[in-house]
């Protein structure tokens, strides 16, 4: 009997162990990526595709922590200048060259290098200089402190190229798909298909030893229509779909073949004011807004529910620099109707609401938000454009108030002094604040986590002092898929990642 | 009638010139540029360093140097690369015209393999069933919005019957029985809008043909009425059908966009609707002049065809 019973659970651990391995997912995606040159292009859709075909040097896992990637370890030196990074050793790319420092220090070099016209140079803006003393060794110098560096790395389009394949391809790596990530590219026709196959080479096992991928490959098909996206994965033609809509996610989850992951992802969601114009030069007249505005009836009403999260601080979604206490978390009608008063505006205004119709999530949250401000009186005029006449007048900070937000990003740097620091281009709010100016740059400067929260805290509350922006929401994304799939992990930062620990039963 | 043509296809050029030209002029009239969409809103670059980009796209240049630049490599036959993804434009459009006109080809057989019949015996049994019948058909073909038949048909087809794929595309060349199942509902969503026009087309126009003094003739013979409706009245009834075909067929090569956005096909429309979104020129300026060339071509072959039809058009 103990005989069998041995036997038995040997025979199962064989089964559990061959389940983890096989399978050709076919995942249903948005759109096709918009080049795959992972340095040129910062197109979501892109670096999903991307990132499990290249490699980088320290990665994201599922709680947005960072962890090695191509780097084994890392030091960085005490004035904070010089980051000396130890690379994997044996990692080969998928032409069968193995990878090398000066890969390393020509992929990084080429990202900031005008020419190649990458959206991303910006990333590594104060990096000096970055250097391969030895095929396993590199050294980044910069010129000043820049903790939010490692966040910049681990960018999955920040990737880690081959210089040879590179130059033998005339610096053109959207006909080269060479890295040393996960899957190995083997054919892309647009708007029908990509597909990728397991690299037998890579190096990440698992954290029982055995080797990733699991899958055997991924064969990516494009659906525009959220609809026919999700009729794909009902109707059986695709394994797993993005971007299930916030509509479509109670009714997937009621079908007893389908299984829904998705939660907060790693973006926010607010209304900007632009703090040069009257009135919204006064703090009072935007307090009184972030008080008049119920943000529970926008998540409720204009997401139906699961479309995002209430915002309980500021731009940070999550994790350890995220500030919750905001004091805009209850709504106070009276308060903004003091508020506005002390302003001279006891009779309210007109406010115009500029947004883009081109997503529901930007464009709805408006209607609730005009309601809610007519409470206090303040009438609300909302003005829709399409996303491409929107975008670039928003980026001029061409409205009075506007509903935007960013995403994918990791770093508190990437939230806090992009949003609020006076020589960003993303203050779109024109937000100025000394002393959150000082602020932010001393975070870029200090590298302990404690001492870092300490400053994003101070500066978070600051901000919410002076309210140049009313933090509504974080977008909620969802992925579904059907239940032969398995070990899929929703990843908050817009990352498949979790591709390599998934496979099919 | 080799005259005819050649001063047809002469007098394209300044046709295509002028669509050149109000292409060229109206994706730069549209606010935002390839930079704005390269760089979106996540990386937070500098107007400097947006600036040094435009510089380095070309787009800093005067619009008639870069209108140049472009029509001169056109005329040596290169469409020029995306700006987004670096693909040759001539390539990718090799790529989905095939499908393009694979649709718009199994449309419109399907449309005529519904139309022809019904619009005949509409008109010959005028007043009954079948007449009121096509009417509602042919109401319905121009009043339902053809993304609103393709997700009915996509419902039953796809989802509640399981007999045809949802979506999605696979090249004729690999496996053509694949690429009919997946062309079907599409084919027939084009097809089923089309007849709707066709019928109400071919049934007016066959009214009037079977009231002309030579079908009393032929009849008057002692001809049979199968002969009488086929070779004497539909073939002088079809000359108004073909125009709307012709016309139609050169619309749909342009892309039928909702359709192949709907089943996600790799088509034109599609092609040239990222091209828009992504404020992608070149893309836009090639696929355009690709769309008015075969439209001026399908024109000129829709007018040849008359003189099939009726051999006593002809052409000097």
């Amino acid at each position: 009997m103990k005989r069998l019973l041995v036997l038995l659970v040997l025979v199962l651990a064989a089964v559990s162990l061959a389940q983890k391995a096989g399978g050709i997912l076919r995942a249903g995606m948005q759109t096709d990526p918009v080049g795959l040159d992972p340095h040129t292009t910062n197109a979501t859709a892109s670096r999903n595709v991307l990132e499990n075909i290249y490699d980088t040097l320290v990665m994201l896992d599922s709680k947005g922590r960072i962890v090695p990637g191509l780097a084994q370890s890392w030091s960085v030196s005490a004035d904070g200048l010089t980051w000396t990074f130890r690379l994997r050793p044996g990692v080969t790319f998928h032409n069968g060259d193995p990878l090398k420092a000066s890969d390393v220090a020509f992929s990084i070099n080429r990202i900031k290098d005008p020419a190649t016209k990458s959206p991303r140079a910006n990333d590594f803006a104060l990096v000096r200089s970055v250097t391969a003393p030895n095929n396993n060794t590199v050294v980044i110098t910069l010129s000043q402190p820049f903790s939010p560096l490692l966040a910049k790395l681990a960018f999955s389009t920040n990737a880690i190229v081959s210089e040879k394949v590179t130059r033998e391809n005339n610096n053109d790596l959207n006909k080269a798909v060479i890295g040393t990530g996960p899957f190995r590219f083997v054919e892309y026709i647009p708007q029908t298909r990509l597909v990728v196959r397991k690299w037998d080479k890579y190096w990440q096992k698992d954290n029982q030893g055995r080797p990733l991928p699991y899958l055997d490959g991924i064969i990516y098909t494009f659906y525009p229509d959220p609809a026919a996206r999700s009729t794909a994965l009902r109707a059986g033609a695709v394994d797993w779909i993005e971007y299930v809509t916030a509509a479509d996610v109670r009714p997937l989850k009621a079908d007893r073949n389908l299984v829904v992951v998705g939660g907060p992802s790693a973006n926010f969601r607010a209304l900007y004011f632009n703090t040069t114009r009257e009135p919204y030069n006064n703090p009072k007249v935007r307090q009184a807004i972030a008080y008049a505005i119920d943000k529970k009836a926008i998540v409720d009403l204009a997401l139906f529910g699961t479309g995002g999260i209430v915002a309980r601080g500021t731009t940070i979604p999550s994790g350890a620099y995220a500030y919750t206490n905001s004091p805009y978390n209850t709504r106070d009608v009276a308060k903004a109707k003091q508020l506005l008063a002390e302003a001279g505006l006891p009779n309210g205004f007109t406010m115009n609401l500029y947004v883009t119709s081109t997503y529901d999530f930007l464009r709805t949250p408006a209607d609730v938000i005009r309601d809610n401000l007519a409470e206090v009186g303040i009438r609300v005029n909302i003005q829709a454009e399409d996303w491409n006449v929107y975008l670039p007048k928003a980026l001029r900070s061409e409205f009075d108030v506007t509903l935007l937000g960013t995403s994918g990003q990791a770093d508190p740097d990437d939230y806090l002094f992009n949003t609020f620091h006076p020589s960003s281009a993303l203050n779109l709010s024109k937000y100025r604040n000394d002393r959150v100016t000082q602020l932010l740059e001393q975070g870029r400067r200090v590298s302990s986590q404690s001492e870092r929260q300490r400053i994003y805290t101070q500066v978070q509350e600051l901000v919410l002092q002076d309210s140049p922006m009313v933090f509504l929401f974080h977008s909620a994304q969802y992925e579904a898929m059907n239940r032969r799939v398995q070990g899929f992990l929703h990843f908050p930062n817009t990352s498949y990642l979790a591709f390599r620990y998934t496979w099919l039963q | 009638m080799l005259g005819y043509v050649v001063n047809r296809l002469l007098a394209a050029i300044p046709t295509l010139l002028g669509v050149a030209v109000i292409t060229f002029l109206l994706m730069r009239a549209v606010p935002g540029d390839v930079v704005t969409s390269l760089v979106g809103l996540e990386a937070n670059v500098s107007p400097e360093r947006m600036a040094e980009l435009r510089r380095l796209f070309g787009l800093d240049l005067p619009l008639h140097v870069q209108f140049g630049q472009w029509l001169g490599a056109v005329l040596q036959g290169d469409l020029g690369s995306s700006l987004r993804t670096g693909r040759e434009v001539a390539q990718d459009l090799a790529l989905r015209f095939p499908v393009t006109l694979q649709l718009t080809l199994m449309g419109l057989f399907t449309a005529l393999l519904i139309a022809v019949p019904l619009g005949v015996l509409a008109a010959i049994r005028r007043g009954g069933f079948v007449d009121y019948f096509a009417s509602l058909f042919a109401i319905l073909g121009l009043s339902v919005p053809g993304f609103f038949l393709a997700l009915l048909l996509i419902l039953l087809f796809a989802l509640a019957l399981g007999w045809l794929p949802p979506a999605g595309f696979v090249p004729l060349a690999e496996n053509p029985l694949e690429n009919l199942r997946h062309m079907l509902l599409p084919a027939l969503s084009l097809g089923l809008i089309l007849a709707g026009a066709v019928t109400r087309i071919l049934r007016s126009s066959m009214l009037e043909v079977l009231s002309r003094d030579y079908i009393r003739t032929a009849r008057a013979k002692g001809l049979a009425e199968r002969v009488v409706i086929f070779r004497h009245a539909l073939r002088n009834a079809l000359i108004p059908v073909v125009t709307v075909i012709g016309i139609q067929f050169g619309s749909l090569l342009g892309g039928a966009v909702i359709i192949e956005q709907v089943f996600s096909l790799p088509g034109v429309g599609r092609f040239a609707l990222e091209g828009i979104n992504l404020r992608d020129y070149p893309v836009v300026q090639g696929t355009v002049l690709f769309v008015a060339s075969a439209a001026v071509l399908v024109n000129l072959l829709v007018d040849l065809l008359y003189s099939l039809i009726d051999p006593r058009i002809r052409y000097e």
